[in-house]
């Protein structure tokens, strides 16, 4: 007999006790976080409890997950995991709690969801749904299937982590999916990696050591970034650090060079391009009178003019050459602007649509049915429209939108402020929009207003802290679904149910189908989750059966997938899915939008928070928030083998700390005008001076002055988006003071 | 027969798998107990920075100083494999002696934090050696920066080198380890 769940958490978190070893069953599964890996586990099952994670490499297949996923046993029986549902009895964020039954909990959700659509309209509700869960059922597409079917809700549209690359990836070429299988990278005579860190986030399971192998092969990496990160100090050749929010004038001069020495693949721009020549324009300085010169650039991006001609030149001759444009940069004041001189660039040189070349953009190489949400598929039809600047390509039907970086001042102002609601009520679920979403401080305020907020959650989160209904959910390993590697890698995961769901825990499906019972809705769930299952396959998945057994299915392929390899090869018959069929350095699309910040060729716009603005008196560092190894975001923060990794600190350049007295280890406080975080530091060479860096998705945890002390980076960032939908939340200018 | 391992030190981006891999697989809590530690090698001034990371677990020395140092005898070399394993029944304890610790010189012997904690270290995965598979920390790593097996036969497939950035080989306990090495030559690159 196994423990009690209760009995059975406990003895597992302390480790060393707990079931004995030995033969156990093995169970195929695979982590469903929002970091693109998506690896394939092996859980062994002893009496009904996991008792260790295996990689599935001991199978044969190639992808090995990473320390996360190895850590997964720690989250599954972490002791603070929510048992039961409970209702708020202190005042909202305190994060006092009562246990209720699960009647009463959803009958309290169904009546305020009902209460507030009949005194206010379904326009008051809004969904949060982040990357919590990447299964096809599981996740935020329960949620957001029922609330269409509720008649609708306020959905957010941008996400903080590349809505820049896809409104350029749909500018330029038409299309999301740009990205080319990770093994192409070995026929590339160059690879550029910009602002682009896969040892640390990832990006398809395997995507690091293709890189060392390309590194071993001869290929010379080269990578620009403000950090000397794992991928620069590992992979690359070379490392060429630039200040953040800078990156576009780096590529626009790389193009300057290219041009003045006639480097272009003039026959790729003439057959497959259109709107060069406005481009050359801009660049060369007929526009504006500026040329944009290697000169220009260094004085903007603290990177010397001859190490820009000098890449250029590469780049424009090493053909076939990758440069893969990171998100990270497009995380910036006119990221957008940064996806579409790196898209032009790329095309410049010829390197779309070719192996060893890569069409820098959103990066997706596989479409398929398999995606996160993919459970709200073929619900009703939806109304309205929410983006500002719609681009073709990219529609997901929705209800009037708000963009999830002002959606706190959205909350706070509604219609008096020019938003199009006045929201009531919130529901979270797969996600922590206080951690995850800009002005940490500004969500505080937004969430204290509402009339209603019901939260799903595995932990206490510093959204949960906010929840008037807490519902805990449960787990990947405690429910079945289906995933599909994020962008590049061809392989498919089934995610085996391990165990029974610990404590009181739910799935969010299980919690909307029984939401949906209480609010009338039918034929919200009328499959078995296996029915919804073998509905999710791709046509490339013959046999459900196998591929559950196995767990995993790679997609077998001749040769590396390559995106838009038929454009260029058989232009006549497949056309880029855009306006002209071209690839679009000048858009007419973006040109008829007619807003000065939306040039129809990319271009360099300065920032408000830059070394040069009025404001880097008072705050002269810049802060730039990235992925973090031993997390996803928010979630996995708490587990203690990923704490033992690494530390959560502020890098800080040597430079910048011996001006403030800081020695390594110090306990800092970063601040700007919209908050206070509190972090130790770690004094290293490899972040350049004027710079620091947290990693983002630390644990918000206000002290009684509200100043954060859990390291979260977003109670530093802005509110508001630019126009093409960027985050700019590495472009933030802030103090850093010893404590 | 004397089992080793290989790590190379080119490919390790320091990503912590095979420790926590390691936890997992032996039960082991979170703190200060690591078998499998990986160390952070950072040199030179910025722009011009070179890092490098160092895995270091147990290396089962061919003279390991644990065993005669320890009072009590209670870490044996296996005469099989040449895998260097700790009787916890045996052990005195950290409260009593700590001779092994002090005999290391890679830190292998570990405790943890509770009363008369007993010494404990990597064992090579007997446990899965006994069934023909790679110790976790192998199987685990997503860069194939480490292998293990027969010493000999790692040494004709990778080389002899005992040196890596990080690593002071001892002639003395000769380790049972060969790498490739990631040495720091200055200037370590940057701009050009």
């Amino acid at each position: 007999m196994g423990l009690a769940p209760k009995e059975r958490a406990m003895t597992m978190d302390s480790g060393v006790e707990g079931i004995s070893k030995g033969k156990a069953e093995v169970i195929r599964a695979g982590c469903s976080y929002d970091c693109g890996g998506l690896c394939p586990l092996i859980v062994h099952v002893k009496d009904g409890s996991v008792i260790r994670v295996e990689g599935a490499a001991s199978e044969g297949t190639p992808y090995r997950a990473c320390l996360r996923g190895r850590a997964n046993r720690q989250r599954l029986y972490h002791p603070d995991r929510l048992k039961y549902p409970m209702r708020r009895v202190g005042e909202r964020g305190e994060g006092k709690f009562e246990r209720i039954s699960w009647d009463e909990a959803l009958d309290s959700v169904a009546s305020e969801l009902r209460r507030v659509k009949e005194t206010y309209g379904n326009s008051a509700i809004v969904f949060f749904g982040l990357g919590g869960s990447h299964g096809t059922l599981h996740g935020l597409g329960a949620g957001i299937r029922l609330l269409n079917m509720f008649d609708g809700c306020i959905h957010l549209w941008g996400n903080v982590s590349n809505q820049g690359a896809i409104f350029g990836s749909f500018a330029t070429y038409g299309s999301m999916l740009t990205g080319n299988t990770r093994d192409d990278l070995l026929n590339s005579h160059l690879i550029i990696m910009w602002g682009w860190n896969p040892a640390d986030t990832i990006w398809d399971s395997g995507t690091s050591f293709t890189l060392a192998k390309a590194k071993e092969a001869g290929i010379k990496v080269i990578c620009v970034d403000p950090r000397f990160t794992n991928s620069a100090a590992i992979f690359a050749n070379q490392w060429i650090p630039i200040k953040p929010g800078t990156d576009t004038a780096m590529l626009i001069a790389m193009a300057y060079t290219i041009i003045t020495e006639k480097l272009q693949d003039q026959e790729f721009l003439d057959n497959y391009t259109t709107g060069f020549e406005q481009y050359r324009e801009y660049v060369m300085g007929v526009e504006d009178g500026v040329p944009k010169a290697p000169r220009w650039a260094e004085a903007i991006t603290g990177v010397p003019a001859a190490t820009i001609e000098n890449l250029a030149r590469q780049y424009a001759t090493a053909k076939p050459a990758a440069l893969i444009a990171g998100w990270g940069p497009g995380r910036a004041d006119y990221g957008e602007q940064y996806h579409r001189a790196a898209m032009v660039l790329a095309a410049m040189t010829g390197n779309i649509g070719i192996h060893g070349g890569n069409t820098p953009g959103w990066e997706g190489a596989f479409p398929n049915y398999m995606t996160m949400g993919g459970l709200a598929r073929g619900t009703r039809g939806l109304i309205g429209t929410g983006r500002k600047y719609r681009v073709p390509g990219y529609h997901i039907g929705s209800t009037t939108r708000i963009h999830c970086c002002e959606i706190w001042d959205a909350i706070l102002k509604g219609k008096a402020g020019g938003y199009p609601t006045d929201l009531k009520l919130a529901y979270v679920m797969a996600a922590n929009p206080l951690s995850s979403l800009p002005n940490t401080n500004r969500g505080v305020e937004a969430l204290k207003k509402l009339e209603f907020i019901v939260v799903h959650e595995v932990f206490m989160s510093a959204t949960a802290r906010f929840a008037d209904i807490l519902l805990p959910a449960n787990t990947f390993m405690e429910r079945e679904d289906v995933s599909a590697a994020w962008l590049g890698a061809p392989y498919f995961v089934y995610s085996n149910k391990c165990v029974d769901s610990l404590y009181e825990s739910k799935s969010d499906l299980e919690v909307c189908t029984e939401l949906a019972s209480r609010l009338g809705i039918e034929h919200y769930n009328d499959k078995t989750d296996e029915e919804w299952l073998r509905e999710f396959l791709p046509g490339n998945i013959p046999d459900f059966d196998e591929f559950k057994r196995k767990g995993v299915h790679t997609v077998d392929l001749d040769e590396p997938f390559v995106a838009f390899k038929k454009q260029i090869e058989d232009p006549e018959n497949n056309p880029f899915p855009t306006p002209s069929g071209k690839i679009e350095i000048y858009s007419k699309l973006l040109a008829d939008m007619n807003h000065p910040e939306i040039p129809p060729v990319p271009k360099y716009i300065e920032g408000g928070e830059s070394h040069n603005s009025p404001l880097a008196k008072k705050y002269p560092l810049q802060i730039i928030s990235s992925h973090f190894r031993r997390r996803v975001h928010s979630q996995l923060d708490n587990v203690g083998w990923l704490k033992d990794a690494e530390r959560h600190a502020l890098w800080i350049n040597s430079i910048d700390a011996q001006a403030r007295g800081i020695n390594d280890g110090d306990q800092v406080r970063v601040f700007n005008d919209r908050g206070g975080t509190i972090v130790p530091c770690w004094v290293t060479e490899r972040i350049m001076p004027g710079v620091v860096h947290v990693p983002e998705g630390g644990p918000f945890d206000p002290d009684e002055d509200g100043i954060d002390t859990g390291g979260c980076a977003n109670v530093l960032t802005a509110t508001g988006y630019t126009p093409g939908g960027a985050f700019p939340g590495n472009t933030v200018l802030v103090q850093v003071q010893k404590l | 027969m004397q089992m080793g391992f290989y790590f190379d030190q080119t490919r390790c981006t320091g990503c912590f798998t095979c420790s926590v891999a390691c936890k997992d697989w032996h039960d082991i809590p979170a703190g200060q107990t690591n078998w499998l530690r990986v160390m952070e090698i950072e040199k030179g001034k910025f722009p011009n920075v070179f890092v490098a990371y160092l895995v270091t677990g147990c290396w089962h020395c061919a003279n390991p100083a644990c065993v005669t140092a320890c009072p009590v005898g209670a870490i044996s070399k296996r005469q099989e494999d040449g895998v260097v394993v700790v009787d916890q029944e045996i052990c005195l304890g950290k409260d009593n002696c700590d001779m092994c610790l002090q005999a290391c010189s890679y830190e292998a012997p570990q405790f943890g934090t509770e009363q008369n904690a007993k010494m404990q270290k990597c064992n090579f995965c007997i446990d899965r050696l006994a069934e023909g598979k790679y110790p976790i920390c192998v199987e685990a790593c997503p860069m194939r920066a480490l292998d293990a097996g027969p010493l000999d036969q790692l040494m004709s497939k990778y080389g002899q080198s005992r040196d890596a950035e990080g690593f002071v080989h001892s002639a003395e306990l000769d380790p049972s380890v060969v790498f490739n090495p990631k040495l720091a030559l200055a200037p370590y690159g940057g701009f050009l």
